[in-house]
């Protein structure tokens, strides 16, 4: 089997119970979206790959559970993430207010260097709109984060906030990038060898660079 | 299928007294008519020592994981003490020396020689002088086997049930199919955000068997009559319920391998120790414990709203409409709001945890089986406003008592930092790692961490992996387990890994495909026979769960199964 991606990211899911974030998630890696959902307990994970600038990237999208209670679980999971989605609901002032936590919580357990973007996600419920798209605006600005206004419902942005944070994670590891490309066809041809001889060696080479 | 009988009875015998030990699920489950009647429980020294032995359990030290313990299937409840008595008796001097000398661990042999006991075979009919029977190499098994088999014989009813057993299941599987098929697709045409449900890999892909109503009721219309086992069985129940005081160690006794439909309400309020042995007081209890809830109610439910409790009513709020989604019962808006009366007052009640996510899948259980004292048939899309103010309440004061009980047990599940869920989902990984070391390895290997996958196991009981009637066949058994939500509940989760340990080795990319609970779920939902968890309600499937398979032994013995197999010469 030939390798299948260049390299591997771990990504993160955070924000408060109920704004979205596993429907993001399903409606990334799927294409899929369920208003009625079943709540996300402790951590779970989904894969995809995707292309960007000519680099297979395989992402392992981890999702929380936003209930506080379970931070006990899931800041375990943050210092091994390249990068962080912080997600609140456009219709949940609360939720917005909250991302100042969260933003701190990284601070203190996500690797340095961590890439963040600001996700305001629900961006189809207009009606019930409690967070201004320049507050998104304003609040990515003070923490230096990109910002996306999303909706998992009606497909708004997904792919692209996905694909940003992708790009943002590629860039903050530019240097062992450019080893990557050089090494890239190489490795290619090893890893097959090492696969016809039906001994994969482990995880260490069956991804050829997992920065974590 | 005799097959499996006989091994699992070569197995069983262990070293009669340490606390339990991996395999119950395979062992009990997996099991066929032909297997002994007895109690599911040890011989009562071994009740004794079993706290003692469960101390020293985890030590490292301990040449083997744990004596295999006897286990009996749902299929076989205890009929005659005599019987079994002698039975054990028997077992026990035939196997006395061959275990001594064994080097592997019981739980090793007991894994190997049970290890087919999931698998269905191809043919229905398959008797008891096929050659594949016979290729069993041990005198042992097959002494026990025709042991069991003249026991068998003996207890059953032959000459309706041979033929009727293989078209009667199929046929009321299918009944209940279509039912449930009609119920879903007139779901998914009626509205268009309801069909990707199905699809939507994060939700559990429910089986089209309806909740409860099937259960156990052989009785009911168009499915098979009760046989006569089962009769008796109930018969038992009734006895010890009605008596003047209820025996409570019979009683888990019998629940173990599974509680009638027809008795199940009050058997769980017993069980959970909701309800008084005593009967005379048993009315007045109910009575003053439903007052009580309602009480609380009355004293507490209005603050939800004050600020100090806002968080973890706004938490309920958000997960309730996240129960079960699937199941129509549970959306509607009185269903809703009993629930969230329930877990609010039991959060504010428990400030030590509150309310977690998770506990709102636990009270799933308790309400549809004391719904299902009211309700015939169909629970899961039962209309709750035919029922009279009086009985809701009663369900749902009953539901709110039996899981304030179970969260007795397991309330440090829910505590801050999770010691519970901890402590267990370690407790799984060390368990695994002796074992099954090759399964334990090929996570390691592969960078998989038991909390990865068992964190929401500890944390929702298997819940999220199992249809809902499945998980209330198996609280039969956790409540008549001494700590069976926490103790007794890790084995069944090593269980389900052990059961799934070829999946799990041929995985070999777990970066690229991800071992998430997602894909746990998955796979179970995909492989688990799931009526192996109800032996009682299909009996001729069953018949095909220990069968014999060869072909499954054969791909088994190719894999080299750590290299020897003492079963077949």
């Amino acid at each position: 089997m030939a390798k299948q991606y260049d390299v591997l990211f771990r990504l993160l899911l955070i924000g408060d119970s109920g704004v979205g974030k596993t429907c993001l998630l399903c409606r990334f890696t799927d294409n899929e979206f369920h208003s009625s959902h079943i709540s996300t307990i402790g951590v779970d994970f989904k894969m995809k790959t995707i292309e960007v600038d000519g680099i297979k990237v395989r992402i392992q999208i981890w999702d929380t559970a936003g209930q506080e209670r379970y931070q006990t679980i899931t800041k375990q999971y943050y210092r091994r993430a390249q990068g962080i989605f912080l997600v609140y609901d456009i219709s949940s002032e609360r939720s917005y207010q909250h991302i100042m936590k969260w933003v701190s919580d990284v601070d203190e357990y996500a690797p340095e260097g961590v890439q963040k973007i600001l996700i305001g996600n629900k961006a189809d419920e207009e009606q019930k709109r409690q967070v201004g798209r320049e507050q998104g605006q304003q609040l990515a600005k003070e923490y230096g984060m990109d910002f996306y206004e999303t909706s998992a419902c009606t497909n708004l942005n997904i792919k692209e906030s996905f694909t940003r944070l992708t790009e943002l994670v590629l860039q903050a590891h530019r240097k062992e990038l450019e080893g990557l490309r050089t090494r890239a066809s190489n490795e290619l041809a090893l890893a097959e060898l090492e696969e016809d001889e039906g001994k994969p060696e482990g995880p260490a080479n069956s991804s050829k660079a997992c920065w974590c | 299928m005799q097959d499996g009988a006989s091994k699992s009875c070569e197995r069983v015998t262990g070293g009669g007294e340490a606390a339990w030990v991996g395999p119950p699920i395979t062992g009990s489950w997996g099991h066929l008519p032909g297997h002994p009647p007895g109690p599911p429980t040890r011989p009562s020294p071994a009740r004794a020592m079993a706290a003692e032995n469960s101390k020293q359990f985890w030590k490292r030290s301990a040449k083997l994981p744990g004596s295999i313990q006897p286990v009996y299937g749902a299929q076989h409840p205890p009929l005659d003490p005599r019987l079994t008595k002698n039975f054990i008796k028997e077992r026990s001097k035939v196997n006395a020396v061959p275990l001594k000398n064994k080097k592997a661990s019981s739980f090793h042999e007991f894994a190997r020689n049970t290890s087919d006991a999931w698998d269905i075979g191809d043919d229905e009919e398959e008797d008891f002088s096929s050659p594949s029977f016979q290729t069993l190499n041990s005198k042992v098994a097959l002494a026990t086997a025709a042991q069991v088999l003249e026991n068998h014989s003996k207890l059953r009813v032959k000459p309706e049930r041979s033929q009727s057993t293989t078209s009667d299941a199929p046929a009321s599987y299918k009944v209940i199919k279509s039912s449930s098929d009609a119920q879903l697709s007139r779901n998914a045409s009626d509205t268009c955000l309801r069909n990707p449900l199905h699809k939507q890999q994060s939700l559990p892909l429910r089986p089209i068997i309806p909740l409860v109503a099937r259960i156990s009721d052989q009785n009911a219309s168009g499915a098979p009559p009760m046989t006569v086992r089962e009769k008796t069985r109930l018969e038992k129940f009734r006895q010890l319920l009605s008596s003047h005081n209820t025996d409570l160690d019979e009683l888990r006794k019998c629940s173990w391998p599974g509680v009638p439909r027809e008795v199940r309400p009050v058997t769980w309020r017993l069980l959970s120790g909701y309800l008084p042995a005593n009967t005379e007081r048993r009315k007045l209890t109910l009575q003053r414990k439903r007052e009580e809830y309602f009480g609380f109610i009355e004293q507490y439910y209005d603050s939800r709203n004050e600020e100090h409790h806002q968080d973890t009513y706004r938490q309920i709020h958000i997960d309730i409409p996240r129960t079960n989604p699937l199941i129509p019962l549970f959306q509607q808006p009185l269903v809703q709001e009993i629930f969230e009366r329930i877990l609010f007052i039991w959060a504010i009640r428990h400030p030590a945890s509150g309310y977690v996510q998770g506990i709102n899948d636990l009270v799933t259980p308790f309400f549809v089986v004391f719904l299902s004292e009211y309700v015939e048939e169909d629970v899961e899309n039962f209309d709750v406003t035919n029922l009279s103010q009086d009985v809701l309440r009663s369900i749902e004061a009953d539901s709110f008592w039996c899981m304030s009980k179970l969260l007795d047990g397991i309330q440090d599940n829910y505590t801050f930092a999770q010691p519970g869920i901890q402590k267990k989902v370690q407790a799984l990984e060390e368990l695994v790692s002796r074992i099954d070391e090759q399964v334990h390895n090929h996570f390691r290997r592969y960078e998989v961490e038991y909390l990865q996958f068992a964190f929401r196991w500890m944390n929702n009981l298997l819940m999220r992996e199992l249809p809902l009637r499945c998980t209330i066949r198996l609280w039969d058994t956790y409540q008549s387990e001494p700590e069976g939500f926490s103790h007794f509940h890790l084995y069944v989760c090593a269980a389900f890994l052990i059961k799934w340990r070829k999946e799990i080795l041929e995985e070999e990319d777990f970066q690229l495909r991800g071992f998430s609970p997602s894909t746990a779920r998955r796979a179970f939902n995909r492989l688990i026979p799931f009526h192996a968890l109800l032996p009682r309600e299909k009996p001729p499937a069953l018949v095909s769960m220990g069968r014999w398979n060869p072909k499954a032994h054969h791909t088994w013995r190719q894999q080299g199964a750590r290299g020897t197999c003492t079963r077949v010469s």
